[in-house]
């Protein structure tokens, strides 16, 4: 089983944007704190949208090889993201779901929530390209 | 850019996309994080951001290739700049949904450039396309299709 831990710290996107994890029963809970750097709009403020998307597709990335125990990384093909609500300045947390798990595809849905898990800010959806699969 | 209310829209939209559209990436401070540089825009909706090569950028994959992430950051920042472009700070844009597809990696150690074009806008929505690209703009690492909410009152 790979070590989610390592796979965050041996990234440097991930480092950089600072993303912790866990794992329980669920499979990966990412932890995004809130950080000055992050922020898109300073009126508001709220989260860069972009910040959010780029954490849900680590997010993705990380139930996958916590699931597929490899560490082989997997090449996003699309990724497709609607935001619900503003990101505030506060910790974000998120978890992804393989819904369909292909021979060289898999089809992963994501969402981001703040304070309140049944409030979602951001839903992502997104193929990748498993490793290993030609073409 | 196609705009069905073009009588609402202030003079001012025009002169501010020359002075000041820069300051939609000096003034964010994710874009300033990630390194984004201005390049141009005009008051037809297009803009463009430089997103220069630097080692902590890199992805999950143990190459020297800019992280997906980063990129979907540097196109969502593109789509707001071509917006505020076209229409002014007033427009106050916030993204509703952002569809990306990735062409291919990449080259390593190589800066990227996004330019993004708001072709079409209503009242309260815009539509945008962008295209990512490393060395060529005939040769997109990613192309990307957008919808905003504008004019928003709240945050």
């Amino acid at each position: 089983m790979p070590n989610i831990h390592d796979i965050i710290s041996g990234s440097p996107f991930g480092r950089f944007m600072g993303i912790e994890t866990r794992i329980d029963e669920q499979g990966v809970l990412a932890i995004l704190p809130a950080r000055d750097n992050l922020i898109g709009n300073t009126s508001i403020p709220a989260l860069h949208g972009g910040a959010i998307a780029a954490f849900l597709e680590i997010t993705c990335l990380l139930q996958l090889a916590h699931e597929t125990g490899t560490t082989a990384p997997a090449r996003t093909i699309d990724f497709s993201v609607e935001y619900l609500r503003p990101g505030r300045p506060e910790a974000t947390y998120a978890r992804a779901k393989i819904r369909l798990m292909g021979r060289r595809v898999a089809t992963v849905h994501a969402e981001a929530w703040q304070r309140d898990e049944a409030k979602p800010v951001c839903l992502v959806q997104c193929h990748f390209r498993l490793p290993g699969s030609r073409g | 850019m196609t705009r069905d209310n073009s009588d609402d829209l202030p003079e001012a939209a025009a002169s501010w996309a020359g002075a000041h559209a820069s300051q939609m990436v000096t003034h964010a401070p994710y874009a300033v994080a990630l390194g984004m540089k201005y390049l141009a825009s005009s008051s037809e909706g297009r803009g463009s951001i430089l997103l220069p090569w630097r080692a902590d950028l890199a992805g999950t994959d143990g190459s020297s290739i800019v992280a997906p992430g980063a990129v979907t950051a540097l196109i969502d920042h593109t789509c707001g700049l071509a917006i505020m472009a076209g229409f002014g700070i007033a427009a106050n844009p916030a993204t509703l949904d952002l569809r990306i597809d990735h062409m291919r990696p990449a080259a390593p150690h190589t800066d990227i450039i996004c330019a993004a074009h708001c072709y079409r806008a209503t009242k309260t929505i815009a539509f945008l396309r962008a295209e990512a690209w490393d060395v060529s703009p005939d040769d997109p690492i990613a192309t990307a299709q957008a919808a905003f909410i504008l004019n928003r009152r709240e945050g």
